[in-house]
């Protein structure tokens, strides 16, 4: 539960970064390695490597397991997405959702992830929820990689003040024989390959006495499970889930859309902005080469570019400035948002006002100084 | 320009931009190197991960807590549980209610009843309901020791919450105070728990209150646990209040969004401790601080570009992409850039750009930007520095003086904001909704046994009779409907009206029509207003500072009565040395008018009107008045103005009425920098006001009203015990045998109370003149609301009267009455105000030297309206 805050107390002298620190940057390299589109961490209390892995873009759904509610609801919320998260939309999609549950009972909900993690989880288990852990891990989840950590006790005795296990809810602590043990019947088991490694060096001179966080990293041999053998999973829901959280994303419509107006209208009104600004100083401007303000030069540029095709230079005519879609289209803000032509069309139909034959965007400047 | 002043004039930072206390900074008293800088000699710190430290946090919030509690105050709820709230960011532990500052008591005459009579009746709803709780009903504090000591409050609430059997699963926990909705058996409870060294610990739970449902550390604890359920609700927190972020309003045109929220307050008031729930509109910009500046530099160009960034930017709040907390931006740091260092806390040196690729992901891919820096104001802790951002990761939020002034935008906008009153009640009635169905929302409230009435409270108010406006020997009623007097008074003479013998019209080539214009406009309405005015001197100036001042200096006499600029321009630096001039060096009253207000022939005569008007109170003119029951009367009004931009300065604008009728005014200002009290310049003021009182009547004042108003959330205790006194002892200086009666009322805009009059089977705005002093004022207090103007569309805010010191022994009926008899007053708006009178007088005092000014204007000016 407070696994953290324990052992920072002792090793936070000995360890820099402090060892939970090495632990959650483990499993972040390991994510910048296999670029994982679906990770649940089992056992994730207090949320704070959800919280750290929420920043990698691969991402796109995050699910949390607890046993205790309580632990995940008290910061949970830091989960959600933020103000600036709604105002520009990223273009991943991310779902966040914790569960309630235990790792010994199977839910269809932890089907299909690319990586499972279980940071200073298996030492908290009883012995028969250890017992069914590898198959509800291994066998039923089944994700591609699975990274289970847990302290190696051969470390304890460097450790000041740990009597017997360095947390009152250790229900056991292994030395590297027992993990690896464990690990490579259950990695033989169920098809996995491991590879160990672990965080928290040892002093020079105790090399022996191994990592003091030892690491295993399953990787899955055969490939992706085929549809047939899920349906024969049990689809009984078991675990409760206590949050969810789906970030604004322009994967979705309703957000994309509003993306590609406010863009529309923000680069036709710079563009409007400088044809305006043109018709009153003529050449009064000699092109001065600003210092700040790479994208502005590059702005100008696109637009000086494009100007040349004839049929998308905006023009003036009486009170209304047109500034044709073709042109917008072509910065590269806008293309990128809505990929072809066509989009962007559908997207802003009806919500921008255009020309008559729909093919440029219309401002009336009557009333403008 | 009352709302510009406003956001301007906020107090700096009050709170809500504040990250909490006791929060992450602490932990991270990361420094940023200034190696190219070395004048420079400020912390600089990057925002604090919001979890880049979960373990760590706990140590000095939980010491901070423990500290707190241990001073006997009985009052506040510690940081630990304000914390409880699901982090929230509050601010620092401030009374932002008032609470505990009983000032009825001391007035004897109100004791039995502080309601008026006058005026008819009026049915109105709020949007005020009742919080209910089961019956015998009360919070039960604990107090928690452990033994062993044990210093983090994490480990303290984990060894605490292994024994939920006992304690049950709703509670509220600090680390040292525990709340519980029911009462444990024993009055001391021993717990043995263990920890992961074996040490085993006593945890002694000991009852130390048993707290009424009005107790002030209940009253906080609702809104705390209201706080937490809002939060439940899936709602975002900008600064102090919840916006839904799920359904925003987008206004593309100007990049803008507005998110839909509420402002909430569970206060005990009159009878019943109830919910004040209110709509909020939070404006965000759909750009980062970087967007902006790139269009801010594509419209001014290179020259004016760090100028107009600085002017545009700070102050303003942003809000950053990873981490919930909202900063002000104080200053741009040009020489840095995200390629900079700072120095982590461990004491390596990171680059920016490092730093957002290794914590959060992000790559900064402008290099170039410039550097946003944040102080960090705070009053404990052991870092006073600030905060470096990068513009790219910075979204804006709010308005800007610029955007304020776009009609065209803040037209957009108002379609979204001005919520009339059916529409209004009925969005709050949709949080009250989601409170109802939500039930996990329900499932906490019905755990602390409260629970809400979901229809708002409904009551009587009084609309108060009508004033008579007289002006020289006329009496005029205006239609109370639109409480206004324009027409009514159109073309009737002046109480006084100050002739116009000599005086200057100034003006640029351009401009020479549009002065012509105005000068035959002038001509053709002064006579029917009594004021005679001759040709001025007209003269043509460049349309530069220096010319403007040069032929102030040069032309101005001393038997000049006013000068009039047309000024060409909005830019502020013109307009400011115009007025610095001729408010201290050269005292001669001013009037400063845009080309542009001249240059439409059809409004010509109302602009006319009104300029001639304003010229004659810069003068010393009298308009109209009311009239004024009482005797050898002065009436005060402070209002302060916090300039946030550049001097760092307040400014307290101080007026005092003159004559019997209160049509004349004397007027001073106390300019402070930062951190003095302003208390002792305004006793000062109140001397020579006095003074002057004296000379114009030939006696003293045997009343005095003090209408004050700039006081902020939680700042009425400082009111009360130092600024009341001061006034006391300003005027025992006057003589022995001198005691006139004194009266002092804290008048409040910023409001959450909102009235809607059932009218007609609809929700209306109430009428001008209504009056509640029931139900939704507050116990201790001798207060009321008068909801004095009119608002065309939108709801009508009332104001909040406090009146906190009072040995006039008047009704309160009288002085509801006068109160609002003396929004009538304010010469520059013929019609009724929001405040009275000499309140708005001091805002406008208070606002031109904060804004342009920035010292005390001469005293040859102070008893003419020169700053209207």
């Amino acid at each position: 539960m407070d696994k953290n805050l324990q052992e920072e107390f002792t090793q936070i002298t000995k360890f820099k970064p402090p060892l939970y620190k090495q632990r959650y940057q483990f499993v972040k390299d390991l994510v910048e390695k296999y670029k994982p589109k679906k990770v649940a961490d089992l056992g994730c209390a207090d949320c704070s490597l959800l919280r750290m892995l929420k920043f990698c873009s691969c991402i796109e759904v995050l699910a949390g397991l607890d046993i205790c509610a309580n632990v995940m609801k008290e910061k949970m919320y830091t989960l959600s997405p933020l103000p600036v998260d709604y105002l520009q939309p990223s273009e991943r999609s991310l779902t966040i959702t914790l569960h309630h549950g235990s790792v010994a009972h199977k839910d269809p909900c932890m089907l299909g992830f690319d990586l499972v993690t279980c940071i200073e989880l298996i030492e908290h288990l009883e012995e028969p929820e250890l017992k069914k852990f590898p198959e509800v891990v291994f066998g039923f989840m089944a994700p591609s990689i699975v990274v289970i950590s847990t302290p190696n006790s051969e470390f304890n005795p460097l450790l000041p003040g740990v009597m017997l296990y360095r947390h009152p809810d250790h229900k056991f602590e292994w030395n590297q024989a027992q993990f690896q043990s464990w690990a490579l019947e259950t990695a033989r088991c169920y098809d996995y390959s491991v590879e160990f490694t672990g965080v928290g060096h040892p002093p020079t001179g105790m090399e022996k006495a191994g990592f003091c966080t030892q690491i295993g990293v399953f990787i899955r041999k055969y490939p992706q499970t085929g549809e047939s053998l899920q349906s024969e999973k049990p689809t009984e829901a078991v675990y409760k889930t206590v949050f969810k959280a789906v970030y604004p994303s322009l994967k979705d419509e309703k957000y994309l859309q509003n993306a590609v107006i406010s863009e529309v209208i923000f680069t036709a009104q710079i563009i409007k902005h400088r044809l305006m600004s043109k018709h009153k100083e003529y050449g009064n401007d000699p092109e001065r080469k600003p210092k700040f303000q790479p994208s502005m030069d590059s702005f100008s540029d696109c637009l000086g570019k494009l100007v040349v095709e004839k049929n998308m230079e905006p023009f003036v005519s009486g009170n209304e400035v047109y500034i044709p879609l073709a042109t917008i289209f072509s910065f590269p803000k806008v293309n990128r948002l809505c990929g072809t032509f066509e989009k962007l069309c559908k997207l802003i139909a009806g919500k921008v006002t255009l020309s008559s034959d729909g093919s440029a965007v219309l401002f009336n400047i009557e009333h403008e100084d | 320009m009352t709302g510009r002043a406003r956001a301007r004039g906020r107090p700096p930072r009050q709170g809500s931009a504040l990250p909490a206390v006791g929060d992450a900074p602490l932990q991270h008293p990361q420094q940023l190197q200034q190696l190219q800088h070395p004048q420079q000699l400020q912390q600089l710190h990057v925002p604090p991960a919001q979890s880049e430290d979960p373990g760590g946090h706990g140590r000095l919030r939980g010491f901070e807590s423990v500290l707190q509690e241990r001073r006997p105050e009985g009052l506040q709820v510690s940081s630990g549980l304000q914390d409880l709230s699901l982090r929230d960011r509050g601010g620092r532990r401030r009374d932002f209610h008032d609470l505990g500052v009983n000032t009825r008591q001391a007035m004897v005459h109100v004791q039995e009843s502080k309601t008026g009579f006058s005026g008819r009746m009026v049915k109105l709803t709020t949007n005020h309901f009742r919080l209910t709780s089961r019956p015998q009903w009360a919070l039960y504090q604990y107090h928690v020791g452990y033994s062993p000591e044990m210093e983090a409050r994490r480990l303290r609430s984990a060894l605490l919450f292994q024994h939920e059997e006992h304690i049950g699963k709703t509670h509220a926990f600090d680390g040292s105070i525990l709340f519980l909705p029911k009462k444990l058996e024993n009055k001391v409870t021993e717990l043995f728990s263990r920890t992961r060294n074996g040490e085993d610990v006593k945890i002694t739970v000991t009852l130390t209150n048993e707290l009424p449902p009005t107790s002030p550390t209940c009253l906080q604890f609702y809104n705390i646990i209201f706080r937490r359920l809002l939060k439940m609700l899936n709602l975002q927190q900008i600064g102090r209040n919840y916006y839904n972020p799920s359904d925003p309003v987008s206004i593309p045109n100007h990049r803008l969004m507005v998110w839909l929220g509420f402002t909430s307050s569970i206060l005990q008031y009159e009878e019943n401790i109830m919910l004040c729930a209110d709509v909020s509109h939070k404006v965000l910009r759909g750009e980062t601080v970087l967007d902006t500046m790139h269009s801010l530099h594509s419209q001014v160009g290179e020259e004016r570009f760090r100028d107009t960034c600085a002017k545009e930017l700070i102050g303003l709040i942003v809000l950053t992409r990873y981490n919930n907390r909202t900063y002000r931006i104080d200053d741009i740091d040009w020489d840095n850039n995200p390629k900079g260092t700072f120095r982590k806390s461990d004491g390596s040196e990171m680059s920016f750009v490092e730093y957002y690729k290794k914590q959060y992901n992000i790559e900064i891919s402008d290099w170039m930007q410039p550097v946003l820096i944040s102080q960090m104001k705070r009053k404990r802790g052991n870092i006073q520095g600030s905060v470096a951002l990068i513009p790219e990761l910075c979204s804006l939020t709010g308005l800007t003086d610029k955007m304020r002034n776009d009609f065209g935008m803040m037209k957009d906008l108002a379609i979204h904001t001005r919520l009339p009153p059916e529409q209004r009640q009925r969005e709050i009635g949709r949080l009250l909704n989601y409170i109802q169905k939500d039930d996990n929302v329900q499932k906490e409230l019905r755990n602390w046994g409260l629970s809400f009435d979901y229809k708002s409270v409904s009551f009587t108010g009084r609309v108060v009779q009508g004033e008579k406006i007289f002006q020289s020997g006329n009496m005029f009623d205006y239609n109370p409907q639109f409480a206004d007097w324009t027409k009514e008074t159109r073309g009737v003479p002046l109480i006084r009206a100050v002739p116009v013998d000599s005086w200057l019209l100034i003006y640029t080539r351009r401009n020479y029509d549009v002065a012509n214009t105005l000068l035959q406009s002038l001509f053709k309405v002064t006579p029917s207003m009594g004021i005679r005015m001759n040709k001025p001197n007209m003269i043509e100036v460049d349309d530069r500072t220096e010319a403007y001042l040069r032929v102030l200096q040069q032309r101005v006499t001393p038997d000049t009565n006013i000068v009039f600029c047309i000024l060409s321009s909005s830019r502020k630096d013109k307009y400011d040395a115009i007025k610095k001039y001729l408010c201290t060096d050269c005292p001669i009253p001013s009037q400063c008018v845009l080309a542009r207000t001249l240059s439409k022939p059809q409004t010509i005569m109302t602009v006319a009107t009104k300029i001639a008007l304003q010229m004659n109170c810069k003068m010393g003119g009298e308009l109209w008045s009311v009239e004024i029951p009482l005797k050898q009367v002065m009436i005060v009004g402070i209002d302060c103005y916090h300039d946030t931009v550049s001097g760092k300065q307040s400014i307290a604008g101080f007026v005092a009425s003159l004559n019997q009728s209160v049509t004349r005014w004397f007027s001073r200002c106390v300019v402070q920098s930062r951190g003095q009290e302003l208390v002792d310049g305004i006793k000062a003021c109140l001397q020579t006001a006095l003074r002057n009182w004296s000379k114009w009547n030939k006696c003293l004042p045997s009343r005095i009203f003090v209408y004050r108003d700039g006081v902020g959330d939680g700042q009425l205790n400082t009111l009360v015990n130092y600024e009341v006194p001061q006034f006391l002892d300003c005027l025992k200086s006057i003589g022995t045998d001198y005691s006139p009666r004194l009266t002092v009322i804290v008048v409040k805009k910023r409001v959450g109370a909102r009235f809607f009059a059932e009218i007609g089977g609809g929700l209306k705005n109430p009428p001008p003149g209504t009056v509640v002093d029931t139900v939704v004022t507050r116990p201790e207090w001798y207060d009321f609301f008068i909801v004095s103007q009119t608002v065309k569309n939108g709801c009508v805010a009332p104001t909040h009267y406090n009146v906190i010191y009072d040995t006039s022994q008047l009704k309160p009926d009288h002085v509801q009455r006068l109160t609002y008899k003396l929004c009538h007053m304010y010469y520059n708006w013929s019609g009724i105000i929001r405040v009275p009178a000499p309140c708005q007088y001091a805002h406008k005092l208070a606002f031109l030297v904060g804004q342009s000014i920035h010292r005390e204007p001469n005293l040859m000016l102070s008893d003419r309206l020169y700053y209207l």
